[in-house]
């Protein structure tokens, strides 16, 4: 089963990864030439002139931009979390919905083996796959970096260990999502839409004391890149509800998957 | 006495308030084919997807061999073969992919020690290439992959919706002849299908699903020996020989008329003496006309 679902899902893992490879591979190849002879400060100085909530919300106040990994800090790491977080939700929308969605299932429910195990090595694949996409991206970062200049590697290290946050429970949202519904297709909208609001409503969050409440209201908060920049650590509370999420979703799918009309 | 193998106990299944199936008892013994016959909308499939936990059951049990059968009891599932009414499989897959696929889930299971070589006699019966891929298979191509896997596990229950369609006149025998050799070998197949010309031919009982429910159920023979006949008769006022047998005309033209009778011959003959018959001509009912006439009450029934 899960050598299986490892081929299925294979393609798309591919797909996503080298599209985003590409992206990095001609931002990095064009980055030097846009920051060279001084020009790094004229953007900083540049972003000067912009309001500090907006610089805040990319991570501008705290990272230059006269870098590519100033870059990456700010613009760059908003872009992966959104495409990761994109990725890992259709996955988790998509990995036990398919079945139902190809009519497959049938075939699938009369084999001599439990709901249960059918979902947990699904829900193991989806994870080998997330966890491929950051380290791929991470260690991609990280040679292309330390090629073109000298960046700090233990707190980029650090950073590209916080997607894996936003991503897992975006996935675990997805997939619990997914157990009330029989067709693929409602949920392609359902997750993207509900990536883009989290994406915007932690955005909007940084942007005053009055909206700062809805920093809870997204999964992107609990990135917390801003504290990998100034403390060059991972938010442990972090982590925990990270955890305590992706766990309380998967329970819930399960449990709602046991009991779900299949056809 | 024969053994149970299955047993549907009072199953109640609604859509919202669309009934499925109500109150719906029924029993397979081992070793036999069991027809489960009905229209489209009837409620079979509905009663297989209860049999196969794809659906939730509003009430009521299956039980298996003795056991209750739950969704998760891999066990019995081992033993159980099913091909359902349409066969989607995986497309990126080759035929010799999804047989493997499918070994793969049996090699724990003692009865499935030969799965290998049925395998291999099915494919070989049923004239299937399996290098060629899923998505490039014809309807009846997927039927008959869909046949070896129901099959090569060597199941001591078959459950079948629909299976020969899609399948030539020549498929169809070979598959008919797969079934006697299982019902041989002791093993029981339930056979949902709405050709009734195919139960006559391999089923040993028959159950008529009308409506969601169980109209009738027994051997094949006995439900066509039943009193059912069709009776024609020309005589001079057949309206009133209608009327004083209680029966309703299936057709009529000028003096002649057609009905069925659920009357002994002696007593109709005795009633209609009291009438000028000049011709009669009483026939006994096949199990198509046995089938339809239970539809057409059941349809004056639902306008009542």
């Amino acid at each position: 089963m899960i050598k299986r679902e490892l081929r299925v899902n294979l393609r798309g893992f591919i797909i996503w990864t080298g599209t985003m490879l590409v992206l990095l591979f001609l931002i990095y190849l064009v980055y030097p030439s846009i920051v060279s002879d001084g020009k790094g400060n004229k953007v900083n100085e540049m972003l000067e002139a912009f309001p500090p909530e907006l610089l805040k919300a990319f991570n501008m106040d705290i990272a230059g931009l006269d870098s590519a990994f100033g870059w990456l800090k700010s613009e760059g790491f908003v872009f992966l979390y959104l495409i990761i977080g994109i990725y890992s939700c259709l996955l988790g929308s998509n990995i036990l919905l398919k079945e139902e969605s190809e009519k497959t299932i049938e075939y699938l429910a009369a084999l001599p083996i439990t709901r249960r195990k059918v979902a947990a090595d699904k829900i193991i694949v989806s994870m080998i796959y997330i966890l491929s996409m950051i380290v791929v991206l991470g260690v991609f970062n990280m040679i292309a970096l330390n090629i073109s200049e000298t960046p700090d590697n233990a707190q980029l290290l650090l950073l590209s260990v916080t997607p894996v946050f936003p991503a897992i429970v975006l996935f675990a949202l997805g997939l619990f999502i997914s157990t009330f519904t029989h067709k693929t297709k409602k949920m392609l909208g359902i997750s993207i839409g509900m990536v883009f609001a989290a994406y915007i409503l932690g955005v909007i969050s940084e942007m005053g004391e009055k909206v700062e409440g809805f920093k809870y209201l997204s999964v992107f908060t609990l990135a917390d890149s801003r504290r990998v920049i100034t403390k060059s650590e991972l938010n442990p509370i972090c982590v925990v509800i990270s955890v305590v999420l992706l766990a309380v979703f998967i329970a819930l799918s399960l449990v709602r998957y046991q009991k779900k009309e299949l056809v | 006495m024969s053994e149970t193998i299955l047993e549907i106990k009072k199953l109640t299944k609604y859509y919202g308030k669309v009934k499925g199936v109500e109150n719906l008892s029924l029993s397979l013994n081992k070793g036999e084919i069991f027809g489960f016959i009905g229209p489209n909308g009837a409620g079979k499939s509905t009663t297989i997807r209860s049999i196969m936990n794809l659906i939730n059951k509003d009430s009521g049990s299956v039980w298996f061999d003795g056991r209750e059968l739950t969704r998760d009891d891999v066990e019995a599932k081992s033993r159980i073969g099913y091909l359902p009414s349409e066969v989607f499989l995986y497309d990126d897959l080759t035929v010799k992919g999804i047989f493997d696929h499918h070994e793969s889930f049996y090699r724990n299971y003692s009865r499935a020690a030969g799965i290998h070589e049925k395998r291999q006699t099915l494919v070989e019966r049923l004239k299937l290439d399996e290098s060629r891929k899923i998505e490039d298979l014809s309807l009846g191509n997927l039927k008959k992959v869909g046949i070896v896997l129901a099959l090569m596990h060597e199941p001591e229950l078959i459950i079948m919706d629909e299976p020969t369609s899609g399948l030539d006149p020549i498929m169809q025998n070979v598959f008919y002849e797969l079934l006697k050799e299982e019902r041989e070998k002791g093993n029981t197949v339930f056979y949902s299908t709405h050709i009734l010309s195919e139960v006559s031919k391999i089923c040993d009982r028959v159950g008529i699903i009308r409506n969601g429910e169980l109209i009738r159920a027994g051997q094949v023979d006995e439900i066509s020996d039943k009193q059912l006949t069709f009776v024609t008769v020309t005589a001079d006022d057949v309206d009133a020989l209608t009327a004083a047998l209680g029966v309703k005309a299936l057709s009529q033209e000028e003096n002649t008329v057609r009905f069925a009778n659920n009357m002994p011959d002696d007593e109709l003959i005795k009633k209609l003496a009291n009438f000028r018959i000049r011709k009669i001509l009483i026939e006994e009912a096949t199990l198509e006309e046995m089938f339809m006439h239970y539809y057409e009450e059941g349809r004056e029934d639902d306008k009542t």
